[in-house]
């Protein structure tokens, strides 16, 4: 079991290097289906590592008073309506900078799932399965981790910021593939800060390393352990890190990003990904409006509409937006009605979803709803078809199959197709 | 019982033949069942364990096995100059009267229940699992009785730990059921939920007939201004409710097993049945009924299952490398590494009513316990020569912290009675999160991770306490040990509760000369114990 566990992960980390050779030679290779993973001819043609940053609405965020406004129904309640930059669609007036910016935004109108608990569906937009007991199934980021990840890297492949409830982790991949956790953007990642000067530091690395030259006992365990602190040290001595010093960047870019601690998190991502990560996560919330939803809709969006906004149009001026997506999702959005305390509760039959970069077609929208957006009415996306999609735009084979620790093939995807308009428009 | 077979018809003759001879069993000692299993495991896998471990490292394995910690300096010297025959029998049972032995062990089980928790809400239950897992394993009850429990509770959460297993998988029947299988049973009758197994016997008819021992209990927030949740199980019929997002605050009378091809049909109707025995309960039945019919079923001594998943899983925790793998996946379809090593361990337990301690201190008496540790053995290699060295648990390797550095554990007594959210921000929570991993995984397959060793080389907390200030470790060994050779020879006692070897002795009487201040020097060398693989493995 664990052979084959061994076998599929190599095809897995040898995807880089392959996707290389293809590219290099545009040779098409048959008996694997990774020609359709792969797209267009075009991507191929761009050697740029693809990278993923995904700005998590926790809570689930109000459509209506986001990206779906519906004034003059009664489900729209007292949000208005602005238009933004792409003739024809109008997101809410909470949202002004990512009005502007829709020409990079393509915006899917027809989520759905069923799951409208906060950890099921989390779990669930994560991972693209409903928590089991057995199988720890893999996030999105780790599944990126897996197959674009540098292992050379001496970062992290995945970064979360911000505290993420039941996103769930690398799961049947190990640890290798876990998020590099930081609770806050603003501050330098978890005992990353050396406590001795860089040559004690190097020289108790080199005793440590002497005392295990001469130990006779358990080689395996100390071999493996002797990996561990080599990458862990690399990392903490590495100039790479830093990438996690926000205090680096000029004023003027700070500003633009904003002030909130969701800015932050979003000018780190950008940083991180010009530096090789290949996904970064950042929070932001709480979107549980079950009170007062319009004034803390419109709040969260304070803090949320700059960064997100300059985010796209800072990575496109570093030619950066063409090899990142950037994915706005939370787990579900909220009801039509509005509740006898000014809120809305949790709703999962039609809910929004944003997708820019990585060849993502913007100033679009995907999906129709009835007036009132209570149903979808045209062009439904589960979930399933939400993670195909967002894996083809990196290029990550979503067909490839990891074996669980009970010896069962286990799909990043299982089911589902990707939503080609996205990519076409 | 004198061998175990494996085929379909002969488990029937098997449940007979050991029912038959279980009343006539005598009950044994530990060390009488060790010494069988000595020579059985001999002859069934023709393995000769490698040369016993040496004292010292015998010490510190009892220790962490037993008591989730590492022995004191004194414990290390008294127990090597200790000449007496019998001493590690002496030490074991004395380490399993510890009241830390129950919270080493309860701390072990709360995790084999909480890493599998679909539900991360079920953090709040977590403290009261522990306490209540502590306080039984502590008195002796027998592991039935713990798994009666877990399986028939209702009430608050977080005031009765008894609920911790239902809440983990926020109630619902499919999870609740496969999890009661996997824990006491081994069996992962689950992957049956969707299809019939490919390659298991269990159909998934089976599956959700184990189910319809559930469908009337549930899980439901507690309006409380302490945040809670309740376990409910109710016989009457729930009244009409809309649609909920799949949330399950109210059970239904009836379990249906959801049609395939329709998944907004009821389904099938469901009569509970249990797969390993075939006792079946009537539709109707009540829900005391339902879960007390399974708690009696599955501890049945005719259901081997209850045993062999018991003693399948204290055996790999202690030896390193369990008879079936991975530990929660046995069943009639798996492979035994030595099938019949095992009907005797289970016969034996069986007879001392399912005593966890008579079990631990069985396989703690064997001679495969007692081998020097080595590497996991290549797949081609005779299983159970050595002892495998593990990583230890999250909750091991912080006690060890405290038990080198002399401090009490910082966990106030306020959050650990409240274990609410407090609990969480603890300096042991905290540890939890960057070091625990699901004990149910095999051994080898636990690695280290990047964060992990950050934590131990760079984080405040070992920073802190490694230095040479008085009032500290090793600023007090300092004043007290003026001789460079006996303190490098005290740090190691202390850290890795043996003496140094020659070399090992050399290096740091080298590296201390290098360095020109005393204090620099020893922390350094303190350092490099701590961040030792003898420190975060057991050997």
């Amino acid at each position: 079991m664990k052979d084959r566990n061994q076998m599929l992960n190599r095809s897995g980390t040898d995807r880089r290097g392959f996707l290389a050779a293809m590219a290099a030679s545009g040779a098409a290779v048959s008996g694997l289906d990774i020609r359709a993973a792969l797209g267009s001819q075009a991507a191929l043609l761009s050697n740029k590592p693809r990278a993923c940053i995904l700005l998590w609405m926790q809570g689930g965020p109000s459509q209506f008073e986001t990206l779906s406004p519906k004034p003059g129904q009664s489900s729209g309640g007292e949000t208005q309506a602005i238009a933004s930059s792409v003739a024809g669609i109008q997101v809410a007036e909470n949202m002004p900078r990512v009005a502007a910016a829709m020409k990079d935004i393509c915006l899917i109108r027809s989520m759905n799932s069923k799951e409208g608990s906060h950890p099921r569906a989390s779990y669930l937009v994560h991972t693209g399965y409903v928590p089991t007991a057995t199988i720890k199934y893999p996030t999105i980021g780790s599944q990126i981790a897996f197959q674009l990840g540098d292992k050379e890297s001496q970062l992290p492949s995945f970064v979360r910021v911000g505290q993420i409830r039941n996103g769930a982790g690398a799961g049947m991949l190990g640890v290798d593939y876990d998020p590099f956790l930081m609770a806050d953007a603003r501050r330098t990642p978890d005992n990353t800060t050396l406590t001795t000067s860089d040559d004690r530091y190097r020289r108790r690395l080199s005793l440590l390393g002497q005392l295990h030259d001469v130990h006779a006992e358990g080689e395996q365990q100390v071999s493996n352990h002797r990996k561990v602190y080599g990458k862990a040290s690399k990392m903490v001595l590495s100039p790479q890190m830093k990438a996690f010093d926000l205090s680096e960047e000029t004023a003027s870019i700070r500003q633009s990003y904003g002030e909130s601690s969701f800015a932050s998190g979003c000018l780190l991502a950008r940083r991180l990904v010009e530096t090789g990560v290949s996904c970064v996560e950042v929070a932001v919330g709480n979107w549980d409006t079950h009170q007062d939803n319009f004034s803390r809709s419109s709040e969260l969006c304070q803090q949320m509409d700059q960064p997100y906004a300059f985010l796209l149009q800072d990575l496109k001026q570093r030619g950066l937006l063409e090899s990142t997506l950037v994915v706005w999702m939370g787990e579900f959005g909220r009801t039509p009605r509005i509740n006898s305390r000014g809120g809305r509760d949790h709703y999962p039959r039609a809910y929004n979803v944003a997708l820019a970069g990585a060849g993502v077609h913007g100033g679009q929208v995907i999906g129709t709803t009835d007036a009132s957006g209570s149903t979808v009415t045209d062009q439904p996306v589960d979930v399933p078809d939400l993670l195909r999609t967002i894996f083809q735009a990196l290029r990550v084979d979503a067909d490839l199959e990891h074996m669980s620790s009970v010896g069962r093939p286990v799909p990043v995807v299982e089911g589902g197709s990707v939503v080609e308009r996205v990519f076409t428009g | 019982m004198h061998s175990l077979c494996r085929s379909a018809g002969a488990l029937f003759l098997l449940v007979l033949t050991s029912l038959f001879f279980t009343d006539s069993l005598a009950a044994q000692t530990p060390q009488q069942t060790a010494l069988q299993v000595d020579q059985l495991l001999a002859e069934e896998t023709g393995s000769a364990p490698a040369a016993s471990a040496s004292d010292e490292v015998f010490l510190r394995r009892a220790f962490l096995d037993l008591v989730g910690q590492l022995p004191t300096s004194e414990e290390v010297l008294a127990f090597s100059l200790d000449p007496g025959t019998g001493k590690r029998v002496r030490l074991v049972q004395q380490l399993l009267d510890d009241d830390d032995f129950g919270r080493n062990w309860g701390r072990y089980w709360r995790d084999v229940i909480m890493y599998r928790r679909t539900d991360d809400r079920a953090g709040l239950a977590q403290g009261s699992l522990e306490s209540f897992l502590v306080e039984q394993l502590n008195n002796d009850t027998s592991w039935s009785s713990i798994a009666r429990q877990l399986i028939t509770a209702a009430g608050d959460v977080r005031e009765d730990g008894r609920n911790g297993l239902i809440m983990a998988q926020g109630g619902r029947p499919e999870e609740t059921v496969a999890e009661v299988s996997r824990i006491f049973l081994g069996i992962q009758i689950q992957c049956a939920q969707c299809h019939d197994h490919p390659f298991d016997r269990w159909t998934r008819e089976q599956f959700h007939q184990l189910a319809a021992f559930f469908p009337r209990v549930a899980v439901r927030p507690q309006m409380t201004p302490v945040r809670s949740f309740i376990v409910v199980a109710s016989d009457t019929p729930p009244r009409q409710r809309r649609q909920n997002n799949n949330n399950r605050f109210v059970g239904s009378l009836e379990h249906y097993m959801p049609d395939l091809d329709d998944p907004t049909a009821q389904g099938t109707l469901m009569q509970p049945e249990f797969f390993a025995t075939g006792q079946t309960l009537q539709t109707g039945s009540s829900d005391a009924a339902r879960r007390e019919s399974l708690a009696d079923w599955m501890t049945d001594p005719e259901n081997p299952w209850f045993a062999r998943a018991l003693v399948n899983r204290v055996w790999s925790e202690l030896v390193g490398e369990g008879f079936y793998e991975p530990v929660d996946d046995i069943g009639p379809d798996r492979q035994c590494s030595a099938a019949k090593t095992m009907a005797l361990l289970c016969d034996q337990l069986v007879v001392n009513d399912y005593d966890l301690k008579w079990l631990i201190e069985t396989i703690l008496s064997t001679r495969v316990y007692q081998s020097a540790a080595a590497d996991r053995r290549a797949p081609d290699e005779l299983p159970f020569q050595a002892n495998y060295a593990q990583r230890l648990r999250a909750d091991q390797l912080f006690n060890s912290l405290l038990c080198v550095f002399d401090i009490p554990d910082p966990t106030p007594q306020r959050a650990a009675a409240n274990y609410g959210r407090a609990s969480r921000s603890t300096p042991r929570a905290l540890f939890q999160r960057t070091f625990g991993y699901d004990p149910s995984t095999r051994r080898d397959e636990v690695g280290g991770s990047i964060p992990q060793a950050l934590a131990m080389m760079n984080s405040s907390f070992v920073n802190q306490q490694i230095s040479a200030r008085p009032g500290r470790l090793l600023g007090d060994l300092m004043a007290e040990v003026r001789s460079d050779r006996q303190l490098v020879e005290e740090l190691y006692i202390k850290v890795l509760s043996r003496q140094p070897s020659r070399e090992e002795l050399k290096l740091c009487l080298d590296y201390r000369r290098s360095v020109p201040d005393r204090a620099e020097a020893f922390e350094d060398i303190l350092w490099a114990l701590i961040n030792h693989a003898d420190f975060i493995y057991r050997n």
